[in-house]
């Protein structure tokens, strides 16, 4: 959005295809009309016209530049609007905003993922740019857990097309909470499989993102692993309003998490208040 | 700095030549009050003494304004035109300060903000009746303008000392050769002894709520004091404090209909209310009040200098004037920083 002058204002975007992913998660494939590039991790405001905003990281590859994917959960006002509309209907997109994945600074390193829920979607935008530079790493370790089978997002991808792309490097670990007659893999909350990572903890970085109470245990356990703090990297969902650090909303201590954030590490908001609520 | 004489007589020229050039406010007497007002409207100019009982903010971060249209080309901004502001203390120079590193720092600016600001013209002036609610001593500032003013003021026998703060101000002068005559040892001292009889009043008043180290160092023991909810017991949650803060600068971005077209309004909020920073789902890191009346204290004497480097308090006590709770920030922060 660098050199855009009213960062308030919208970008038009057409939503192109929508993608019913669980029963209260779709994925919307808009294409704005100008590109609006971005990097893993970073946000952008998403407007339902008359209704208002709400913020999403993208969930697709920020190499792909002409259109942008939005896995959004239908959780109140905003998502709810936009679970309404249809391939067609347009929609405004603002951004990006806040800081991304440093994946330079993850060079040469071993990756643990960590993710539950809907809390796959920023996580795939970044597993597909990781992979897209997969000679940077030396191991990607990807932990989801769901609710239940049906709540698995981007399943095809994720437990046919992912664990293919490179078996030596990527390990996909998948767990629910409840299973049905189709599960045959693991059960329990997904703190369950991020255990005997096979990963050299001192070149290894932990990515975390789902709903608040998962990732207050998944850091527990990474901790508990010896992960020291400077190395778990949370995404942090806060009322993320202006996206620009000026309306007071999402602050966490000092902390703007739309500015500073939405990915900050551990070391510097373990002692924020409220940080898990 | 440079500084200047000018009689009241020149004065008042100086306040026609300050019209032809935009909008300006002055400060006035309402009531018992002093107050800022369209020059146009009040056609008078007190030297006021005291801050206004209005915060400035207003003049550059609207209560309410329209911030985009969509979906349209247009970019939405307006030019607004150059105003001066007469009659800025140095707690709203302070608070002016705050606002412009919010606003106008890091990767995107307000344009809007930006826009008004550009186009200000700000004449501070020397407190000299400060009010028993007055604690800027408090905060790392004096009861006089020592930055952050295009033009100072301070009333001395028969005219003003002018002192020049800024390029802009420097034009004023550059413009009105024939005001601005040279000040005088005496002129400056009688400014000198104005600024130290103020400064010891206000010194005198603020003593007894002076912490034992910096706000930061003292609030970052208090953070479970049992004295928050002690304070918090009179609070209605009515926000009165945050709105008449200089410093709050809290805003809601909500979208209207009109016609076949959308705008998107941008509102002053504030971290009092419950849902403030409530996220969909329900989740919020604030549930309990006495937690958002402690966020506020957190936010301008421990948040707010970590990253600015300055408090986000002003001493104005404005909030404490305002407060149907009677809630007096000062004795708050002497009961929760007493350890």
């Amino acid at each position: 959005m660098q050199g855009v002058k009213n960062v308030y204002k919208p970008i038009t975007a057409n939503i192109v295809e929508v993608i019913t992913e669980t029963p209260t998660i779709r994925t919307f494939v808009v294409r704005p009309k100008r590109a609006i590039p971005f990097k893993a991790g970073e946000f952008m405001e998403v407007t339902v016209p008359g209704v208002g905003e709400a913020p999403f990281t993208p969930s697709s590859s920020p190499s792909v530049t002409d259109t942008i994917d939005f896995t959004i959960m239908k959780v109140g006002r905003v998502t709810e609007a936009i679970h309404n509309m249809q391939k067609g209907d347009l929609v405004g997109v603002r951004g990006p905003f806040g800081k991304g994945y440093p994946l330079d600074a993850w060079k040469g390193k071993e990756i643990l993922i960590v993710g539950g829920g809907v809390g796959g979607a920023p996580l795939r935008a970044l597993f597909l740019a990781l992979t897209e530079r997969l000679d940077d790493f030396k191991k990607i370790l990807y932990c989801y857990g769901a609710r239940t089978p049906k709540d698995i997002v981007y399943k095809k991808q994720i437990m046919e097309e992912w664990p293919n792309i490179d078996p030596k490097k990527i390990e996909i670990r998948l767990t629910v909470d409840e299973g049905d007659e189709t599960w045959k893999g693991n059960v329990g909350v997904v703190t369950t499989v991020v255990t005997d990572l096979g990963l050299d903890l001192k070149n290894s970085v932990a990515i975390v993102c789902g709903p608040p109470i998962m990732m207050k245990f998944a850091t527990f356990r990474l901790v508990e692993l010896g992960y020291p703090d400077s190395a778990i990297y949370l995404s942090m969902e806060k009322n993320m309003s202006c996206g620009i650090g000026k309306c007071g909303h999402c602050m966490l201590g000092e902390y703007m998490v739309c500015k500073d954030g939405p990915v900050l590490t551990y070391d510097l908001i373990k002692d924020k208040p409220a940080i898990w609520d | 700095m440079e500084t200047h004489y000018v009689t009241e007589g020149d004065f008042v020229k100086l306040l026609s030549w300050l019209e032809n050039q935009g909008h300006l406010y002055v400060a006035t007497r309402e009531d018992d009050q002093v107050a800022i007002k369209p020059f146009s409207e009040v056609g008078d100019f007190i030297y006021p003494g005291v801050r206004a009982y209005q915060p400035l903010k207003p003049l550059f971060f609207s209560l309410l304004e329209e911030v985009a249209e969509y979906p349209t080309d247009e970019e939405g901004l307006k030019e607004s035109r150059p105003f001066t502001i007469i009659g800025a203390a140095s707690c709203d120079l302070r608070a002016i300060e705050a606002l412009d590193r919010v606003f106008l720092e890091g990767d995107f600016k307000d344009p809007f903000y930006e826009e008004r600001r550009s186009k200000s013209l700000i004449i501070g002036f020397d407190c000299t009746e400060p009010l028993e609610t007055c604690f800027c001593v408090l905060m790392g500032i004096n009861p006089y303008p020592e930055k952050n003013f295009d033009l100072n003021l301070t009333k001395i026998e028969g005219g003003y000392v002018v002192e020049v703060g800024s390029e802009k101000g420097k034009q004023v002068v550059e413009q009105n050769k024939d005001i601005f005559k040279p000040a005088t040892e005496n002129h400056l001292s009688q400014r000198q002894a104005i600024r130290s009889r103020v400064k010891e009043i206000v010194e005198k008043q603020s003593k007894e709520f002076k912490p034992s180290g910096s706000w930061q160092e003292v609030l970052a023991k208090s953070f479970e004091d049992s004295a928050w909810s002690r304070n918090v017991e009179t609070c209605v949650e009515c926000a009165a404090c945050l709105f008449i803060c200089p410093t709050c600068q809290c805003f809601l971005l909500y979208d209207e209909r009109f016609g076949d077209r959308y705008k998107r309004l941008k509102m002053w909020d504030a971290c009092a209310y419950r849902n403030f920073a409530r996220v969909a789902g329900g989740a919020n890191p604030r549930p309990h009040l006495v937690e958002r009346f402690r966020h506020r204290y957190y936010h301008k004497l421990d948040y707010f200098p970590k990253t600015y480097g300055f408090e986000a308090c002003t001493g104005c006590g404005r909030c404490i004037v305002a407060c149907p709770g009677k809630i007096d920030m000062r004795k708050v922060l002497k009961e929760v920083c007493k350890a």
